[in-house]
């Protein structure tokens, strides 16, 4: 049996155009597929995956620790040892989910200058504001994922490990919410200013390393500082800790300090403040950053 | 969107762009319809800010330009029915070239399905098809050119922009590059603007030039017409040159060197019927012989010689 090929030539396309919409939505599912690696090497699902996994294995390990308190020394014994909850998770993987976005988040702009392919986006049907605001909305829905899902997995921890899981939902159904709401506002706040440092930037070891240094370093910098300046100056200086700004907003959330802001004197400031504070800290990167690619021409 | 039959598929009227200290284009007005057309100038010529005007990148000073009779700035949606092909560094490194086209398609507005169909069959047509699952980072400088031009065609413009289309390639490179250009217009159907300044690239593909100077058009029209033959002929031998020179001399024919070569005056039999003679005589072997036509470089020669010191 013999077959033959037929070049049927070139054809034109005559079907539906989608415009600017499918622009965005092809720029956001890139941006989540370069954020986790898909469609990369090995090499570039390394860092995202593993932080993943760190930040799922600390809420398991947490769950693990109430159910065996809840089975070895009896019903009601996580409550009373007061064991890490949903706030004190969100304060303990704070600092990973930081050098999670100071990491993998310059990848999504970064490159795209580096390599010149944001020459070809603006040429198409999508402007400098549509491509920046999908690399935002697509690493804040990384960053988002990143933060419920060891939320959700603590929640059924706890819930599963409860002698009576019926009342444990009852009670603590408001966990829910609360920690969605707190791990958005600190997916925000990462996203951003990592986008926002790497938008200065062609180079993503640059932005990362700028980035590690702030939210790492500037934390023991200003808990010394503050707590050797007492009053209104000792708090504001607390306030200039990068890595508690979301987990102060954390707190007002759940209506309880948080392990690591337990210390901080900024945490006598009032709530509005700490919001307010976090709402500036958000806000005006994301103008700067919007602002930087708005009138990029190629 | 594609403007009725003999419309202007770009239309530029009295545009002119000023930039701080420097006016980079000085009340422009051309037309392009269907075809190839080269855009020709040197360095600041003003052809990169005609591009981004009609690409809606940059908004004019005055004047308008229209891109399948729409206004070409504020008007994104246009976008989608041209193409552009950059002269720099432009493609990722990492990903395969199947899944940047298909991601390239989704942005000009191409359903997810039919933007992998699409990239496939473009890189087929520019000979890439079965190196579409290879990281570009690891293809030919002759490869990543091609993977340019089918980024430009991949959502299937009316119209392409093409940039420096040649630059870095080897020779080999450049003449598969000119034919897939050539193909672009004649087999899919897409018209071209095709910016060089390369005038051999342009005189072998284009079919009509607008040649920028000073931010100004200073010449429009049919390549044709620019390289029509003129009252001369041109001759190159193998040996023997000075004594062919004196032969033709001594039969009172103007002759001027050229290159390797002779241009002599006049194109009419009995020139044919002197150079024949003045070749036994010197005995000088014959490479080529023919009527000169005209070359492009000449224009930019005559322009410069015209330009005040």
């Amino acid at each position: 049996m013999t077959g033959t090929v037929f070049d049927i030539g070139y054809q034109r396309y005559t079907g539906i155009r989608e415009g600017r919409g499918r622009g965005r939505i092809a720029v956001f599912k890139d941006g989540i597929r370069t954020a986790l690696g898909f469609g990369r090497g090995a090499q570039a699902k390394v860092l995202p995956w593993f932080f993943i996994a760190v930040l799922a294995a600390i809420a398991q390990v947490m769950a693990l620790i109430a159910g065996a308190a809840e089975r070895i020394a009896g019903p009601g014994t996580a409550e009373r040892m007061n064991l890490p909850s949903h706030s004190d998770y969100n304060g303990i993987a704070s600092i990973i989910m930081f050098v999670f976005a100071a990491l993998v988040g310059p990848e999504l702009l970064c490159r795209d200058r580096r390599d010149g392919v944001i020459n070809l986006y603006l040429v198409r049907p999508l402007t400098g504001s549509d491509y920046v605001m999908s690399r935002w909305a697509a690493f804040m829905a990384v960053m988002t994922a990143a933060a419920w899902l060891p939320q959700f997995v603590l929640f059924l921890g706890l819930w599963m490990s409860d002698p009576s899981p019926l009342d444990y939902l009852a009670k603590h159904w408001r966990d829910v919410p609360r920690f969605l709401a707190a791990g958005a506002a600190m997916a925000a706040y990462a996203t951003t200013l990592a986008l926002f440092v790497a938008s200065f930037t062609t180079r993503r070891a640059y932005a990362s390393v700028f980035l590690v240094g702030v939210f790492l370093i500037t934390a023991p910098f200003t808990i010394g500082l503050a707590m050797e300046t007492e009053g209104a100056l000792g708090q504001w200086i607390s306030m200039f800790n990068l890595t508690n700004i979301p987990v102060h907003v954390n707190d007002v959330i759940f209506g309880e300090e948080s392990e690591i802001t337990s210390e901080a004197p900024a945490r006598l400031l009032p709530a509005w403040v700490r919001v307010g504070w976090y709402f500036a800290w958000t806000i005006v990167p994301g103008l700067v950053l919007w602002s930087r690619y708005r009138k990029l021409t190629p | 969107m594609r403007p009725a039959g003999g419309e202007a598929l770009l239309a530029v009227e009295h545009l002119t762009k000023q930039y701080r200290n420097v006016r980079a284009l000085d009340d422009v007005s051309f037309t392009i319809t269907d075809g190839i057309t080269g855009i020709l100038g040197e360095n600041g010529a003003g052809k990169s800010t005609a591009i981004k005007i009609l690409l809606g990148l940059v908004p004019a000073t005055s004047g308008s330009a229209k891109v399948l009779g729409l206004s070409a700035f504020d008007n994104v949606e246009v976008r989608a029915r041209v193409g552009y092909m950059p002269e720099h560094d432009c493609l990722p490194s990492q990903v395969s070239a199947a899944e940047f086209l298909t991601h390239m398609a989704e942005v000009s507005g191409l359903p997810s399905d039919m933007a992998r169909t699409r990239a496939a069959d473009t890189l087929r047509h520019v000979g890439l098809f079965e190196e579409r699952y290879r990281a570009i980072g690891g293809y030919s400088t002759g490869m990543k050119q091609r993977v340019k031009l089918c980024q430009a065609l991949v959502h299937d413009p009316a119209f392409v922009f093409l940039d420096e289309p040649t630059a870095g390639l080897d020779p080999a490179g450049r003449e598969e590059m000119l034919t897939l250009i050539r193909k672009t217009h004649r087999e899919f159907g897409i018209s071209v603007l095709f910016s060089s300044h390369l005038m051999a690239d342009v005189e072998r593909t284009c079919d009509r030039i607008i040649v920028l100077h000073g931010g100004r058009v200073v010449h429009s029209g049919d390549v044709a017409h620019f390289t029509k033959e003129t009252d001369t002929v041109f001759i190159e031998v193998d040996t023997s040159r000075d004594s062919l020179v004196a032969a033709l001399e001594r039969r009172g024919v103007v002759v001027m060197p050229d290159g390797n070569g002779l241009t002599v005056q006049g194109s009419d039999e009995s020139v044919y019927d002197q150079v024949r003679d003045a070749l036994v005589e010197a005995e000088a072997p014959l490479r080529r012989m023919a009527p000169r036509r005209r070359e492009l470089t000449e224009l930019f020669e005559r322009e410069r010689e015209a330009r005040p010191k």
